[in-house]
């Protein structure tokens, strides 16, 4: 048992330890939280949650500790007949089974949402080595164009603004190589709907023991930090959506690229 | 008293009486050209026509005696009077023109005293229809303060009345005329008499000009737009003998956060006695911008006053210029930038901070899109030319923008706009307390080192009093009501300082003083505007079950008004203010406010103005007047101010606030010329038949003559008219046997 000085002086410490604490300026973490970036789950039919569960969480960490934007590292789930379908900006649609065609109250909650302005990334965790839709990748072109009948998808080059968000990228990659280029349904100058059929889940999801979950092929280690650098800039679109094709940045980037070239 | 005379039937017409007075002399002649070619009893044949032509004339006319009551009524004659300020710039004799005028008037009234005189009706013009002159006191009198000369409007107006018409017009005036101009034309000067059907006299009060120098004209090739060059003509002159081959022109801006700043300055080469600039300036704030447009002092200038003329410019914004700087991005900082983004009246430059030092990118600078933050440049260099600034969720310290937070201040004071919005990095977290830039904004910061910078509490702000009745939130309420989302916390703000209004308040989180925190704040600080936004969770008014209720146009409609409001949009100003008839110096004037009719309708309530001299060399002057139930306008005298320029604010009980500039010129465009113009006025004579006359030479016009008016009318005929028919047969028939004794038909 301790003697009663050195309890007093532990009592003493613990006591100015915790007066330091409550008088520090506290930051104001919750109400940053709420406007940062959610890669959200989206759930439609008989879903229950994406295809690689670890891989939300995991672009949120990276986001976080590769760049400024705040992230929820703990996204959330959403149904797309929820009402909170519209409660953030961004949405993540991943899966590698055919989908159920949406329900009437599913089309009417995505529509409400990508009105108000929202993006949704349509990530086809089942893509083949070169990118060959999997009947998720099917389905959710085919739901997609039930949800925005207007819009057809195009393909989004190197030159889009969505490769140099946050790091200058020559082509889209995950845990497959894919197609060069994202799809995308593009709607007032903004890609609302962005289609991967690289698995960019797949190159993200890592396992409670730091293991990665999936290979990624054919480039190993460096497709899978292209990945991880893609799912970057597509956060970094989300949040500032053109905001790096600007007149300021754009003869910046222009000489930086043409350095970069060979 | 009666006068009787002879006259005709009064059942005769006036051409009845003229045809036979013709056919009478006419057979007269006939007479006597008769009796002259035979000669013979000449004399019985010519006095027997003679007296039957004279007995069928009177047969014709039939005499009647006439007495009547008569007298004569002088001819109306409207004499108008220039009242323009020129009226009071030194005459012939050194003497203000005025006096001259004043003389001319007694020389003509002394003549429409005289019997059968003129009926003289002296009438004053400067602006619009003539009116009664003024009595006639010092020089500066209300005879001589129109702000312009128009007789044009003057003659429209008299031949518009239903008044008696005038039988003559004289205008007394110094020729120095805005309407008719300079350069008219004889056929437009016909054109001005014709509708009065009379011909105008015309009198110069003043032959010759006085040694000055001046700013004749100053005129703007288009209008004013912020950060657009704006080429200005000046048109200056020297006349009266005084001497200048050269004139060194500048155009500063007036201002209050410092002294005047030089625009553009340039040397005018003078050739008889005129000369011509071009210069070219750039205003950089909108809004009225008072622009002061200088010759330098001349030796011998007679009238100095006009060596300086201030022009208001209402300088517009051809598109809003806005630099808005994110210290990371959000979904906050998204919504904001899409909207700035959307809105084609506004040119935005963005800053974002994408990576911080702590950051890991995992990639060589070569393959990031990332650019350094231009701090200096922003703050140093561009800084004005931006219309307003937002600081959005920005930590001052690590960026190096710290040491321009004092150049900021002064960008606010000098009329920039200013929003800071909430964030983990804003207001006291950001950095800002005890800075600079603390002191214009629109709330207190506390030391963050014993206060929390944020509460984490959600809540959904209320709406202040002042908050439901600005104009710069109406777009928001038309929008989603009275509803707001639910913020995820707030930044902990201190009260609102003096000249700022509170909007929003948190609902249960109080201040220092115990007033609820304020969540939105707006405030005027020097010529600028700023605004403080606590939250960072506007973005929840597109995204959430209220913005899917209303389209998500709540966002907008927040963002359009607040920005409106610091651009002064007059749509979101909580007045209308407005000098009536502009400001002379020395003179009083009236200041028009009209509140809107929701804020008008606040009971017992008044208004506080404030005039202060743009330079701060006078004390504030300040007048309080009460508010009106309704939209009716509040007028609101002002003493006699000086030359210079002012700026007048008015705020409501709420403590919002609005603002107006405005310039007192001693003589403005009457005294911009000095010369008098008497040609001109002796054109105008010439035009409409009318005689032109000098001062001296007043008493030879002619005057119309007067009218005769009979009250009292009794005719008696001399004879009744059987008895000039009896005559005239009769002796027609003696002149017939006359002709025939001496052989003629």
């Amino acid at each position: 048992m301790r003697p009663p000085i050195a309890r007093l002086v532990a009592l003493f410490a613990i006591t100015v330890a915790g007066a330091l604490v409550a008088l520090a300026p506290r930051s104001a973490r919750a109400f940053g939280d709420a406007g940062a970036f959610d890669p959200r789950v989206l759930i439609t039919g008989s879903q229950t949650g994406p295809a690689h569960a670890t891989a939300p969480g995991r672009w949120a960490w990276e986001l976080e500790q590769r760049t400024s934007a705040p992230a929820r590292l703990h996204p959330s789930v959403v149904r797309a007949d929820d009402p909170a379908v519209i409660g953030a900006p961004f949405l993540y649609w991943s899966g590698d089974a055919d989908l159920a065609p949406l329900s009437v109250e599913e089309i009417a909650g995505l529509r409400r949402f990508f009105a108000l302005g929202g993006v949704l990334l349509a990530d086809d965790a089942g893509a083949g080595p070169h990118g060959e839709p999997s009947p998720f990748g099917r389905a959710a072109r085919r739901e997609i164009a039930r949800v925005l009948p207007d819009g057809a998808p195009i393909t989004l080059g190197a030159d889009h603004v969505i490769f140099r968000t946050f790091y200058l990228l020559h082509r889209a990659e995950g845990r497959v190589e894919g197609p060069q280029g994202l799809e995308a349904i593009v709607r007032g100058g903004l890609a609302q709907v962005i289609f991967s059929d690289n698995d960019l889940g797949g190159a993200l999801a890592r396992g409670a023991s730091g293991m990665w979950e999936q290979p990624v092929v054919p480039g190993g280690d460096t497709q899978r930090e292209h990945a991880i650098r893609l799912a970057v800039n597509i956060a970094m679109y989300v949040l500032c959506s053109n905001y790096k094709d600007d007149q300021v940045h754009a003869q910046f980037l222009m000489r930086r690229r043409a350095a970069a070239s060979p | 008293m009666l006068s009787t005379h002879l006259g005709t039937s009064a059942d005769l017409p006036s051409w009845g009486v003229a045809v036979a007075v013709a056919l009478a002399v006419a057979s007269l002649a006939l007479l006597v050209a008769e009796v002259r070619r035979e000669g013979r009893g000449a004399v019985g044949v010519a006095v027997t026509g003679l007296l039957a032509v004279a007995a069928l004339l009177a047969a014709v006319l039939r005499p009647a005696r006439v007495a009547a009551r008569e007298t004569a009524v002088g001819a109306r004659v409207v004499v108008l009077a220039d009242t323009s300020r020129s009226m009071a710039l030194p005459g012939d004799d050194g003497r203000p023109r005025s006096e001259t005028r004043d003389a001319i008037i007694a020389r003509l009234a002394k003549r429409g005293a005289e019997p059968d005189g003129a009926r003289f009706v002296v009438l004053g013009f400067g602006e619009g229809a003539p009116a009664p002159l003024p009595e006639h006191g010092s020089h500066d009198d209300a005879s001589a303060r129109a702000a312009h000369s128009d007789l044009g409007a003057a003659l429209r107006a008299i031949a518009a009345s239903a008044e008696e018409h005038p039988a003559a017009v004289i205008v007394v005036s110094d020729g120095r005329l805005d309407d008719p101009p300079e350069d008219v034309s004889a056929a437009a000067l016909h054109a001005m008499g014709a509708s009065l059907h009379v011909p105008i006299d015309t009198v110069a009060t003043t032959r010759s000009a006085p040694p000055d120098a001046s700013i004749r004209r100053v005129s703007a090739a288009g209008a004013a737009v912020a950060h657009v060059p704006l080429p200005l003509r000046v048109d200056v002159g020297c006349a009266g003998g005084l001497a200048c081959d050269e004139l060194t022109v500048t155009a500063r801006e007036l201002r209050d956060d410092g002294p005047p700043a030089l625009l553009a300055s340039g040397i005018a080469h003078l050739e008889d006695g005129k000369g011509t600039l071009d210069l070219t300036i750039t205003l950089e704030r909108a809004g009225s911008r008072i622009v002061e447009i200088a010759i330098a002092p001349q030796q011998g200038d007679a009238v100095p006053a006009n060596d300086r003329r201030l022009v208001t410019f209402e300088v517009a914004r051809e598109r809003v210029r806005v630099l808005h700087v994110a210290g990371r991005p959000t979904n906050d900082v998204r919504a904001l930038r899409q909207w700035l983004k959307s809105d084609a009246s506004v040119d935005v430059v963005a800053f974002f901070i994408l990576r911080t030092p702590t950051n890991d990118v995992h990639a060589s600078t070569n393959d990031l899109a990332l650019i350094p933050f231009p701090v200096d440049e922003l703050f140093r260099d561009r800084l004005p030319s931006f219309d307003a600034v937002v600081l959005q969720d920005f930590d001052a310290q690590p960026y190096g923008l710290e040491k321009y937070l004092d150049d900021l201040r002064r960008y606010v004071l000098g009329g920039g706009g200013l929003v800071m919005v909430g964030g983990q990095k804003s207001f006291v977290a950001g950095g800002y307390a005890g800075t600079p830039l603390a002191d214009v904004l629109p709330v207190q910061l506390g030391d963050s080192s014993d206060a929390p910078s944020a509460d984490t509490s959600p809540f959904v702000p209320d709406w202040t009093p002042a908050g439901h009745a600005a104009p710069l939130l109406a777009p928001l309420r038309a929008a989603v009501g009275d509803e707001l989302p639910e913020m995820p916390g707030a930044n902990v703000l201190g009260d609102v300082r003096r000249g700022g209004v509170a909007l929003w308040s948190h609902p249960s989180r109080r201040t220092r003083s115990g007033a609820k925190m304020p969540v939105l704040a707006i405030g005027d600080e020097g010529d600028g505007r700023t605004i403080a936004l606590g939250v960072d969770g506007t973005w929840e008014l597109q995204f959430s079950d209220l913005g899917s209720r209303t389209a998500g146009r709540g966002h907008g409609a927040l963002w359009s008004g607040l920005l409106g409001w610091l651009m002064r949009d007059p749509r979101f100003e909580p007045a209308q203010l407005d000098v009536v008839g502009g400001c002379t110096a020395g003179l009083p004037s009236t200041l028009r406010a009209r509140l809107p009719p929701d804020i008008g309708a606040a009971a017992s309530s008044t208004v506080r103005l404030e005039i202060t001299r743009i330079d701060g060399q006078r004390a504030p002057l300040r007048l309080e007047a009460a508010r009106p139930h309704d939209a009716e306008p509040i007028d609101l005298p002002l003493p006699p101010l000086e030359t210079g320029a002012y700026s007048a604010r008015l705020s409501a009980a709420d403590g919002s606030t609005t603002r107006h500039d405005f310039a007192c010129e001693a003589g403005g465009d009457e005294w911009a010329d000095t010369r008098p113009d008497p040609k001109r006025l002796e054109a105008l004579a010439a035009a409409t038949g009318g005689a032109f006359a000098t001062a001296a030479e007043v008493a030879s016009l002619r005057l119309p003559k007067p009218t005769t008016v009979s009250a009292e009318r009794h005719v008696t005929p001399v004879a009744p008219p059987w008895v000039w028919t009896l005559s005239a047969a009769a002796l027609l028939g003696i002149h017939w046997i006359a002709r025939r004794r001496n052989g003629l038909s």
